[in-house]
């Protein structure tokens, strides 16, 4: 198993290296003076050219990914021409609001998806199963941005039952970062009326995100169920006198969770680059909108460090679900363990 | 002799037709899926006649009139018109233009470089041709669609045309990593064995062979994708990375609305809607035909 | 044996299935007992309806797509098909059980063999009092149970996933569980077609004398003349959803009266030397129009004008053999 990592770190170490070249690549080749950019327009032309000579911008492609990839891999990922810092601080404060609302995110989807999936799949063609079919589809089809914006008018705009936008008001003193946690942190400070706010102003964008996977992972699971339902084990596990409860939880759970969790890898995929418009609706001060910003203004030494963070986040995330799946698989753990 | 060749013709006719009267009731078992199919139909219908049916076509261009502008949905302006008076209506016509079109040319430009390129790699396995096709595929794969797409059209001029080629970008190696999966076990079935040892073409094999057999999968995932380039395009829109103002484009609309929310809520809710209906549509079909087809993972 | 009310009764069983193309009606008015203690055969070729029989008893049939559209299944004299929920599921829990066709369909993937035979017993049987059973007497009663079906090493099997174990293995499993728990009747539907020739017949011989020791009444259901012959009293031949003669193993496989039995007997390869079967020429029919009256007499060398018109009943052709064929007609006083 350990070799079995380890390979597949390898692999994700070739694949990110190549990402960083198709992503470095494309920012180059961009019509554009990079220079000019970073300086604005009232630079003059001596500026840019001593800029130029610092960014190696004068020197054929490969030698510029030379130096790039050299600084890269000295945890330097350049300066941000938009907030003029350095990107590494910048991604190390917005990082951590992003994490939070993505796992939290990530609890609520696999949570309801689960239920709703296990039981529309149990008592299929019921009037749950047709109501959770319809809702689903409708959470597949809608855009996030469209979600984010109808549930933040409803909610926040038309009943005012939840706070608008950001973590927490602009008027709350926030607790010193440790975790970069709002929830944790105003829990390890002792702000127990931090830790609520948060948590209030985190329900509608991580369900605003949760919408479309709760729809997905729901669905794949009541597929699952419905096919493991027809398998002669199953069968067998009921003539033999199995009671329905362990059946249902035990016998028929674990094999038909198995392709939602394969599919999670997938999912956080899309849960990250939903995040770019949930962020944004809800002015999210996380990793996702500091991406939007770069992207809309063409700061393309964040463009790049925001690619490559996706990538090794994704990479990382696929190898967590590739465990998870062996800890629920026999089959493919005494495959993996065998070879 | 002639008329044995036509009885056989008709007899091949016949069980198209059977197989078609199958597969449309195999199709129609799903009533979800006919209503999204009729769906669909109604809006590539009033898209392409969306110059001559849109009430107000004019005002899917520049165009101002103050007098007009922020109505609420009444029978002279069924959505409402946004803050300069263009009704809403019409631009959601033609946003459905804009959204068809380029769902079916990133398809077009996307889907078939990764098909060819998936099915040397799946032909040609354990080569290095496969190596370098399936590693950069890979590496394209590695980062979400969405991210991608963002990224790689905010370095570029915002226009159509850059929109387009950055989603396409985007979309081949999931074609590819299909096809190659479907080719790398259909080249060790009989008939290509078969036609291996008459000394048929690679050209022939490839095309002839493999690539009619990856036909249901390839549909069915077409199908659905085009709900998710619409839905990826309209993002892009939203953010402002897509076709520019004036030009309609559903996403930008929906933005633009966004700003006016709880006042003027029909310049946001009725685009969003029309986002949601076409893509539910294009799921609602795929699904049927992953019904008809019987595939499963695509 | 006849003269006691039998332990299974099927009686006229309908059964038919939902499809693209129309109803399939399969089962055709199936009738068969199995008395306490016997052991009988349901022989037919594949397609016939004796798997769907078998899970209609069980009542595991998916439905949709199927049907039961007459006839009844009576338990001990209690119609399953009306039983609720709760008795069907203590029904199951203490009387019945079954061993299906593929062993490597009919095991958990994703848990061990001990987990599974553990989960059986701990909720199907009882001590003399009433009480669940301890940890201990469900850990023994597991390892006795495989240790029964010649398993070696049972402690580690139990720990093993089926993925670890061969076809015949896991076909012992399937044994062991089948037989853990004391159940009264077995349904044995093909237990040994989907193994090696070579282990078939080690696997039967264990399932003859386990039977035996728990006097566990059986229905086995095979296609194999060899396996009824060695292993049941009594036989039911089927052909096409219904039953079309029955009578006890040894005389009626010695004097087939039904021309479809015939011609079942003919087929089969004989190590004797008089050359290979001639067969039955035709196939089974369509399930979507199947022929009217007896459903055989489009094969059936010596059909007679009624035969298309209405389904023969049983007519008496022996001692305890009767066989549904108007050739059998008495001449009416």
């Amino acid at each position: 198993m350990a070799k079995y990592i380890s390979l597949r770190l390898l692999q994700s170490v070739f694949v990110l290296f190549g990402l960083s070249l198709l992503i470095f690549f494309i920012a180059r080749v961009v019509p554009g003076d990079p220079a000019r950019q970073a300086l604005g327009l009232l630079a003059s032309q001596e500026q840019v050219e001593r800029v130029r000579e610092q960014m190696h911008l004068n020197d054929p492609f490969p030698v510029q990914y030379y130096y790039w990839l050299r600084s890269l891999l000295r945890g330097d990922l350049g300066v941000s021409s938009y907030t003029r810092r350095p990107v590494t601080t910048d991604l190390r404060q917005y990082i951590p609001a992003t994490l939070e609302l993505i796992l939290f995110a990530t609890l609520i989807s696999f949570i309801i998806g689960q239920v709703t999936g296990v039981l529309a799949g149990y008592f299929r063609n019921s009037w749950f199963d047709g109501a959770s079919r319809l809702v689903s589809y409708l959470g597949i089809a809608t855009p996030s941005f469209v979600i984010a914006i109808l549930l933040l008018f409803v909610f926040s705009q038309l009943l005012k039952l939840a706070p608008g936008i950001g973590r927490i008001p602009i008027m709350m003193k926030a607790p010193p970062t440790r975790t970069g946690f709002m929830m944790i942190d105003g829990l390890l400070a002792g702000r127990l009326d931090v830790t609520l706010t948060a948590l209030k102003h985190i329900l509608l964008p991580a369900f605003s995100l949760a919408v479309i996977h709760i729809a997905q992972e729901g669905r794949i699971t009541r597929t699952s169920i419905v096919e493991t339902m027809q398998k002669d084990y199953i069968t067998l596990h009921k003539v033999h006198g199995i009671r329905t409860g362990r059946i249902l939880f035990k016998y028929l759970l674990r094999p038909s969770i198995i392709p939602t969790v394969t599919v999670m890898g997938l999912d956080f995929a899309f849960l990250m680059s939903n995040a770019f418009l949930v962020e944004t609706v809800y002015m999210w001060p996380g990793f996702s909108r500091y991406a939007m910003t770069a992207m809309l203004n063409k700061d393309l030494n964040a463009i790049v460090a925001v690619v490559l963070v996706i990538g090794l986040t994704f990479a990382l995330v696929n190898l967590l679900v590739d465990i998870i799946i062996m800890f629920l698989d026999p089959t493919v753990r005494l495959r993996q363990g065998g070879a | 002799m002639r008329d044995e060749t036509k009885a056989n013709l008709l007899a091949a006719w016949r069980q198209r037709r059977r197989n078609l009267a199958h597969g449309w009731y195999k199709y129609s078992r799903n009533p979800l899926s006919v209503i999204g199919l009729a769906v669909l139909a109604l809006i590539v219908l009033v898209a392409i006649l969306a110059p001559y049916i849109a009430p107000y076509p004019g005002h899917a261009k520049a165009y101002t009139n103050f007098r007009e502008a922020s109505q609420p949905p009444s029978a002279k302006h069924f959505f409402g018109t946004d803050r300069i008076g263009r009704d809403i209506f019409s631009r959601t016509l033609f946003g459905y233009r804009f959204s068809l079109m380029i769902g079916a040319v990133v398809l077009a430009l996307g889907v078939a470089p990764g098909v060819i390129l998936g099915l040397l790699a799946g032909y040609r396995r354990g080569t290095w041709i496969e190596v370098v096709i399936m590693r950069v595929t890979d590496v394209f794969l590695a980062v979400p669609p969405l991210v991608l797409a963002l990224a790689i059209t905010a370095m570029l001029t915002p226009n159509l045309l850059n929109q387009m080629m950055a989603i396409a970008l985007v979309w081949w190696p999931w074609y590819s990593r299909l096809v190659f999966s479907l080719a790398s076990s259909l080249r060790n079935e009989y008939f290509v064995k078969e036609a291996e040892l008459t000394g048929a073409s690679q050209f022939h094999i490839l095309f002839r062979e493999i690539l009619p057999n990856c036909f249901a999968p390839i549909m069915t995932k077409m199908t659905l994708d085009m709900g998710l380039v619409i839905l990826i395009e309209s993002t892009l829109s939203f953010v402002g990375l897509g076709i520019q103002p004036p030009k309609p484009a559903l996403g930008t609309m929906v933005a633009e609305g966004a700003k006016r929310l709880p006042a003027e809520w029909w310049s946001t809710i009725f685009p969003a809607l029309a986002i949601v209906i076409v893509i539910l549509a294009f799921n609602l079909i795929g699904d049927g035909l992953r019904d008809v087809f019987a595939v499963e993972d695509v | 044996m006849p003269n006691r009310s039998p332990l299974l009764e099927v009686r006229s069983l309908h059964v038919g299935f939902r499809i693209f193309e129309g109803h399939l009606r399969v089962l055709d008015g199936v009738t068969l007992s199995v008395h306490e203690g016997e052991r009988v055969g349901l022989v037919g070729e594949t397609g016939c309806g004796k798997t769907t029989t078998v899970k209609s008893v069980l009542r595991v049939l998916p439905m949709p797509p199927a049907k039961v559209t007459g006839g009844e299944i009576l338990y001990r004299g209690r119609d399953v098909l009306k039983m609720h929920r709760h008795a069907l599921h203590i029904l199951r829990r203490q009387e019945l059980t079954a061993i299906f066709q593929d062993p490597l369909q009919s095991l958990n993937p994703v848990f061990t063999i001990g987990s599974q035979l553990r989960d059986i017993v701990r909720d199907s049987m009882r001590t003399p009092e009433g009480k669940p059973l301890s940890r201990r007497e469900i850990e023994a009663r597991c390892i006795q149970a495989l240790e029964e079906t010649g398993m070696p090493d049972p402690a580690r099997i139990m720990s093993n996933y089926p993925i670890q174990l061969s076809g015949g293995m896991r076909q012992r499993v399937c044994i062991a569980e089948a037989l853990s728990t004391n159940a009264r009747l077995l349904l044995a539907d093909e237990p040994t077609t989907n193994l090696d020739v070579t282990i078939q017949d080690q696997i039967l011989r264990k399932l003859d004398r386990l039977v035996d020791q728990k006097g566990a009444s059986v229905l086995m259901i095979t296609h194999s003349m060899g396996v009824v012959r060695d292993l049941t009293q009594r036989i039911y031949i089927m052909y096409a959803g219904s039953v079309v003669e029955t009578g006890p193993t040894r005389q009626l496989l010695a004097s087939p009266r039904h021309p479809y039995t015939e011609g079942l007997m003919a087929s089969v390869p004989r190590l004797t030397g008089r050359g290979v079967s001639e067969g039955i020429p035709g196939r089974i029919p369509n399930y979507l129009a199947p022929p009217p009256g007896c459903r055989f007499h489009p094969r059936c060398p010596h059909r007679m004008p009624e035969c298309s018109v209405e389904a023969p009943p049983m007519f008496d052709v022996g001692a305890d053999q009767r066989a549904a064929c108007y050739l059998y007609r008495r001449p009416s006083p």
